[in-house]
């Protein structure tokens, strides 16, 4: 389905991705795990072609992208999803006509208004809501709602897509935990029961452990870590993550200031501190 | 170092030397040339006593022969405030229509191309250079007098350049986190802008065209020298028929004068309570509500939706008919007869078009000629407008700076001083300039000194006005240090707010004077100097075609290098 050969990606003088590899098959959930600013969000604006690599290959769905011609890469677009971090719904639209947006790609010329959508497609938009619950919503402004029911209504967009991918940028970052929860949950089941292939990215390792198949670990935008999480415990991952991330200057701190002197705890620690202060970021 | 301080010799020669940048001298050349020029202006203009005498008897015996103040019938009243709003109406939108795509292309986010970017503000800036008078004049002579076409053609080309700036504007303000993800779902450009940027920006748009409409609406009184119809006409009919109809042609202007306070005040209405945008602008009626709405925020979108629980997508095809949706399409509604009425009122098709000549005139506009004169009297003529225009900034900026300061929260002495004065601005303000200048040019037969006195009257409406809002606007931290440190109100007032103020108080003079140079070039249509007599004796036969378009482009020149100065002196006083 997806594959990425050898790509680096460098905005001027910073370099965000750096001879990334990565190779997703049909139905796998794969989460792209790493602390802002790691490359995570570029490598999944990799996959659907909204960035171009400096060099090296992306090949999603058998179309390599750098080769697509604009009308071709919108049709592209359409068979892959994406959902995002703050939700990107228009706010003055209604839900439902934020949702049918993701038919565009289907349709020819703009639409203004949802009388303009054929009636089946409006129909569809509305299974779509039902199915992430938010049926009643349907026109309401996309602003009145929490950020719980938006993401909910961008995940139905995406539905409505019909897509053999979906990917999604750290969807619940800016959730709070419950919301957080109920959202983690529905792309899992979406995805299991449509047979969706998923690049997620997050940057909690709980959360990562128990939702996908496959953790991808970056780190300054190299892949660190590609591993199945099955029978996977935190403390290997935060080990393995670890070996690469933690200087050996932050160990001698850590071991002295802590009194740790096992380099795999102290690195644990380092790792722990970390994701704390980044993880919190999140607005 | 040793510690002999300030006090210790040779601070002078460790001290660095104060260094000018270039552009603030190359600046401070530019605004002393230009004050310099606006003193002399006004120094020239001749306000001798005798001719003021000269001109009040004139007024006077004027006044003593008139009927006293009269008014349309209401018939004439409905029809030619028809007839006015609706050339205002569909000239405002036709520039709407066409900003959008210029506003598109100007936009940075949304522009395919830098070039594109740099023709599309150019056409905008191009568009406010030439007046919207000049415009009615050239158009009607293609499309023959007594059509209403060239009014509306006026207003749709002259107001591109504002309406698409302030598009543009509201397009590079919006979340593009939506529109990114319209393209990441395979949206096309024209999908991205129509699903993604557009519901973002309407209500704004809707605001700028709603406060265009304001401004056109005092404008359009002088397209009646175009031979354009409407109350402008119907004053100018009455002024030619002096002395006895001087009390109808009062009356004319006092309609005149309600109605576009009138029709501030709905405008205002709908872009604070419908679109939650507190109103721009600085006419009278804006003033009113903002005045009446004082403190109150907008009232909020209807949060409570009525109960909606369709029991299956099918169901749930059917709409609700919530307020909200009510309220849309009932404003929906209106927009569309206010449209329509506009045609039917504007009479803009009815008679008078004459496709045919179309060509033949626009042809005879080429080459360009100066009717046999040397070019040195169409200089000279540029300079007499430059020079009544420099004379009423000048004169309006002295008494603004008193006016706006002392309508100032931060700079009266109290609450009463300050409202007072901001009342003051706001009554100056609700006279549009141009009848002002019209009654008086017609009631003193003074040209220049007229001009004059009423191009600065209104300034002081205008700038006064700015001037309070940015001096209210400066960040009031400096003024409280200073307060702290014992200064005086003056001396906060020379240190603090002025010296914090100073780049809006250039970029709004300018502005000011830029907006005179436009008047005064159009008020040699009636009796004043300068450009606008060549312009009016010129637009009568095809054969003098040739001088309108030097005239046009010289005047269009002077704009252009006014606001080229304009751009240079905010820069340079950043």
């Amino acid at each position: 389905m997806i594959r990425v050969e050898r790509v680096t990606k460098d905005f001027g003088s910073t370099v965000a991705l750096r001879d990334v590899d990565l190779e997703v098959g049909a139905g796998e959930v794969v989460v792209l795990l790493g602390l802002s600013g790691s490359g995570k969000s570029t490598l999944l604006r990799h996959l659907n072609g909204l960035e171009l690599a400096t060099s090296g290959r992306v090949t999603v769905l058998g179309e390599e992208l750098a080769r697509l011609r604009p009308g071709e890469l919108r049709g592209l677009r359409g068979r892959v999803a994406m959902i995002f971090q703050q939700f990107e719904l228009v706010p003055s639209l209604t839900v439902l006509e934020n949702v049918l947006t993701g038919a565009l790609a289907r349709l020819r010329g703009p639409r203004i208004g949802l009388f303009m959508y054929p009636k089946a497609l409006r129909l569809a938009g509305l299974g779509h809501l039902d199915r992430v619950g938010l049926l009643e919503k349907a026109y309401e402004r996309a602003d009145q709602l929490s950020g719980g029911q938006q993401q909910r209504v961008a995940i139905a967009r995406a539905l409505m897509q019909d897509p053999e991918i979906l990917l999604a940028d750290e969807p619940v970052a800016s959730l709070d935990p419950e919301s957080s929860d109920q959202v983690m949950a529905l792309i899992r089941e979406i995805a299991a029961a449509d047979g969706l292939t998923v690049v997620c990215s997050l940057h909690q390792v709980d959360l990562a452990l128990g939702w996908g198949d496959r953790i991808v670990g970056l780190r300054h935008g190299e892949v660190v870590l590609d591993t199945p999480t099955e029978g996977l415990s935190k403390t290997q991952v935060m080990e393995i993550y670890g070996r690469v991330t933690v200087s050996t200057t932050e160990l001698t701190a850590i071991e002295q200031e802590l009194g740790v002197a096992e380099p795999a705890a102290a690195r644990a620690v380092a790792i722990a501190i970390d994701a704390l202060q980044h993880g919190d970021e999140a607005p | 170092m040793t510690a002999v301080g300030a006090t210790g010799a040779g601070i002078l020669e460790r001290a660095p030397r104060r260094r000018l940048a270039p552009h603030r001298i190359v600046g401070s050349i530019i605004m002393l040339g230009l004050a310099v020029f606006s003193v002399w202006s006004l120094l020239d203009v001749d306000f001798s006593w005798a001719r003021i005498t000269r001109g009040l008897n004139t007024a006077a015996g004027l006044i003593a022969k008139s009927d006293p103040i009269s008014f349309p019938s209401i018939g004439d009243l409905a029809y030619l405030i028809g007839l006015t709003l609706g050339i205002v109406v569909l000239g405002t939108l036709l520039a709407a229509v066409i900003s959008i795509p210029i506003a598109y292309g100007a936009a940075r986010n949304t522009t395919p191309a830098k070039w594109v970017m740099w023709i599309c503000r150019g056409l905008g800036v191009l568009s406010r250079a030439f007046p919207d008078y000049v415009i009615a004049v050239a158009t009607a002579m293609m499309f023959v007098v007594n059509s209403t076409l060239p009014g509306v053609l006026a207003f749709g080309i002259h107001s591109i350049g504002m309406i698409s700036k302030l598009y543009a504007d509201a397009i590079e303000q919006i979340d593009e986190g939506p529109v990114v993800a319209i393209r990441a779902a395979g949206g096309s450009k024209a999908q991205q802008f129509w699903s993604g940027v557009f519901p973002q920006v309407l209500p704004s748009w809707i605001a700028t065209t709603l406060h265009r409409a304001d401004i056109n609406l005092r404008a359009s009184v002088i397209f009646a020298w175009a031979g354009i119809g409407g109350l402008g006409l119907r004053l100018k009919n009455d002024l030619q028929d002096f002395p006895e109809s001087l009390g109808a042609a009062i009356g004319d202007g006092i309609v005149i004068i309600l109605l576009c306070i009138a029709f501030e005040i709905v405008s205002s209405t709908i872009r604070r309570n419908l679109l939650g945008i507190r109103p721009r602008g600085g006419g009278t009626g804006t003033t009113i509500v903002r005045l009446v709405t004082r403190g109150r925020p907008a009232p909020p979108r209807s949060t409570s939706p009525a109960a909606f629980h369709p029991a299956s997508p099918e169901e749930a095809l059917r709409r609700p008919w919530t307020a909200q949706r009510v309220r849309n399409l009932v404003w929906i509604l209106v927009a569309l007869v206010v449209v329509a009425g506009s045609f039917w009122t504007a009479e803009v098709f009815v008679y008078g078009v004459n496709w045919g000549q179309f060509w033949p005139t626009m042809a005879s506009f080429f080459p360009l000629s100066t009717g046999g004169h040397p070019i040195g009297d169409y200089f000279e003529a540029l300079l007499d407008t430059l020079k009544v225009a420099a004379a009423a900034t000048v004169l309006a900026f002295v008494l603004s700076l008193v006016f706006g300061s002392l309508a100032a929260r931060n700079v009266a002495p109290n609450g009463w001083v300050r409202n007072a004065f901001r009342v003051l601005i706001t009554i100056i303000r609700g006279f549009p300039e141009i009848v002002v200048a019209l009654l008086l040019i017609m009631v003193t037969g003074l040209g220049n000194q007229a001009g004059t006195v009423a191009l600065a009257f209104g300034g002081i409406g205008l700038l006064g006005k700015l001037i309070a809002d940015s001096f209210e606007e400066v960040p009031n931290g400096p003024e409280t240090a200073l307060s702290a440190a014992g200064a005086t109100r003056p001396q906060r007032y020379f240190s603090a707010t002025l010296p914090q103020g100073m780049q809006s108080l250039i970029g709004n003079t300018m502005y000011l004077l830029d907006t005179n140079f436009r008047a005064s070039s159009v008020l040699g249509v009636v009796g004043g100097a300068g450009v606008g007599v060549i312009l009016f004796s010129a637009a009568g036969l095809q054969s003098t075609h040739g001088q309108i378009t030097t005239l046009v482009l010289m005047i269009a020149g002077t704009v252009l290098l006014i606001e080229a100065l304009s751009q240079y002196l905010r820069w340079a006083f950043k």
